[in-house]
């Protein structure tokens, strides 16, 4: 057993990170919440929130660029993360048995995700530029007619996609690999003696058993997700016009490029209560699922 | 199968390889439509390298000494704290109020939902009150404070594995939590903390947005510069392909170095 002075110790030990966190989030977040609430203005070194109530609220919900900003964001974090998914649970399968150069594709396959993003995001510019870049290139000599990737409105929020689903495929893949390489064979190889198809495995054994990863890798993609602004800030920086422009972004160019701190709070409380919410709904209809399954 | 695996490595690798080539091509070979192979169609060249280390170096080395100061002071503070509050979870039992061990470290790893943007309104009044504003040490926190849910997670991922006898028996006879730590712990975990330390550094390193608004010129980071020339000089797509591939060369070496540790340490999250 842990002696007293052992134990005094452990708070000692746990309180800077928690005082961190309570300084840097807790109290944070408290003042958004205030800032929503109030009109800000700076008065010499310090700060001055008035209250003024709901107007803020009022203003989000007739705002046109909230709305549009709310609808790219979700439309983004839709395509992407299930495609990433698809794409990594594919991946992870692929690799997921004994084959020559395992290890080179393993690293290949995680590289994208920890490159930094304003790198990426520029990288990916070059790539999709309609004079100077590769793809167009290739479709001339292909005699095909080329697409303004970032110029035209209804494409440019597909190359944020692709972008994206570049750089995090590897989140879902490492996750899901890790995952199989923790089911034991024996379970695979048992029902393939009796006779399963290869579909039969997948579907009743393979697929269920990841089951906890995947709704973990597909929950922390999506709250990540919602927050996506560098590499839209480096290709498109919101456009054409605001076709794909995220709430991270909106939020950034009321508060601080515009300069009216409490609008842009509730811009961002709002973000925050769309990842709330959604997460939660996500978590139970899963949760909703397995019990369906399991009966 | 095959073929598929090796598709989707040319998926990753050439935007990669257009990029390293565009730090490499003249101009002329950047605006006359796309070339695509060294030696092939176009010569490659190294003077837009060598430019950035010596005309331009003023302009360049500043951002990746800030980056590279920053990253690694917050790297090094969150592995420690995070560290000491992983142990500390470990080992010691708490309760505040209804709050028992498992939900103080789910408190400390759901921090990482907050959006960023939520944040950083307060914190930009904070400094600019307390004039933190555009300073190492402002930046330093915000990245100690970003990256602490992870380290505490990653760290107490691995020390709930660690077996504990040795540390108990060493209590019965009165040894101390820091003694414990220090004399049986850390010497078993040295690897995992290097870990912890470089995935931090990775975040730090790339991280942007905190950054643009609190930091202006003093204190410009590299995912900064980047997006700053790219406004400034436009279509210059060959100095910037040169500041992106420094940028992305750490993260590139970090992930080969811990590609084994990456596969083993996210088992837990499945689970």
């Amino acid at each position: 057993m842990i002696g007293k002075t052992a134990q005094r110790q452990g708070r000692l030990f746990l309180a800077p990170t928690v005082i961190l966190l309570l300084c840097f989030t807790i109290f944070p977040l408290l003042f958004t919440i205030a800032l929503m609430f109030g009109e800000a203005r700076f008065v010499g070194g310090g700060l001055r929130i008035e209250f003024v109530g709901g107007r803020n609220w009022v203003r989000l919900f007739g705002d046109e660029r909230f709305w549009n900003a709310l609808g790219v964001t979700v439309r983004i974090v839709a395509m992407a993360v299930s495609l990433e998914y698809l794409l990594g649970l594919g991946l992870a399968l692929l690799l997921d048995r004994k084959l020559r150069g395992q290890a080179v594709f393993r690293v290949l396959f995680i590289v994208p995700m920890l490159l930094t993003p304003i790198a990426v995001g520029y990288m990916w510019r070059m790539i999709f530029d309609v004079g100077r870049g590769p793809i167009t290139g290739i479709l001339e000599r292909l005699g095909l007619a080329p697409v303004g990737w970032l110029t035209e409105s209804s494409v440019a929020i597909y190359s944020i996609v692709i972008t994206d689903i570049w750089q995090w495929t590897p989140f879902m893949f490492l996750i899901l690999y890790a995952a199989l390489q923790a089911i034991p064979k024996d379970y695979i190889e048992a029902a393939r003696v009796d006779g399963a198809s290869g579909w039969q495995v997948f579907r009743r054994i393979t697929l269920p058993l990841l089951a906890p990863a995947s709704i973990a890798a597909v929950l922390l993609r999506t709250i990540e997700c919602f927050k996506i602004v560098d590499t839209i800030y480096i290709m498109t920086g919101g456009g054409p016009g605001r076709s794909t422009e995220s709430m991270t972004l909106f939020g950034y160019a009321i508060g601080f490029r515009a300069f009216d701190l409490d609008y842009g709070a509730t811009i961002s409380f709002s973000l925050f209560l769309a990842v709330l919410v959604s997460s939660m709904v996500f978590v139970t209809l899963t949760r909703r699922l397995r019990e369906v399954r399991m009966e | 199968m095959y073929t598929l695996l090796l598709l989707w490595a040319v998926v990753v690798v050439a935007p990669l390889f257009w990029l390293i080539t565009t730090s490499v091509k003249d101009k002329n070979d950047v605006f006359l439509g796309p070339k695509f192979f060294p030696g092939v169609d176009f010569t490659p060249t190294a003077q837009w390298w060598i430019r950035i280390f010596t005309v331009e170096r003023a302009t360049v080395l500043y951002p990746y000494l800030n980056s590279l100061i920053v990253a690694t002071t917050s790297a090094i503070f969150a592995t420690v704290l995070g560290a000491l509050a992983a142990y500390a979870l470990t080992r010691v039992r708490f309760k505040f109020g209804p709050m028992r061990n498992e939900d103080i470290l789910f408190w400390i790893v759901s921090q990482r939902i907050m959006p960023p943007i939520i944040v950083v309104f307060a914190i930009f009044v904070m400094y600019r009150v307390t004039r933190l504003l555009d300073t190492h040490i402002g930046l330093i926190l915000v990245y100690v404070v970003f990256n602490l849910p992870l380290a505490v997670w990653i760290m107490s991922n691995f020390l709930s594995q660690i077996p504990r006898s040795v540390e108990e028996a060493a209590w019965v006879d009165g040894a101390s939590l820091t003694t414990t730590l220090f004399r049986v712990v850390v010497p078993m975990i040295l690897p995992s903390l290097m870990s912890t330390f470089l995935l931090c550094f990775v975040f730090a390193w790339n991280e942007f947005l905190f950054a643009l608004i609190l930091s202006y010129s003093r204190t410009q980071t590299v995912p900064l510069l980047i997006a700053a020339q790219h406004f400034q000089r436009g279509p210059q797509w060959w100095d910037i392909s040169v500041l992106s591939t420094l940028a992305v060369l750490p993260p590139i070496a970090i992930t080969v170095g811990l590609q084994k540790y990456f596969v083993k340490g996210l088992i837990p999250i499945g689970k």
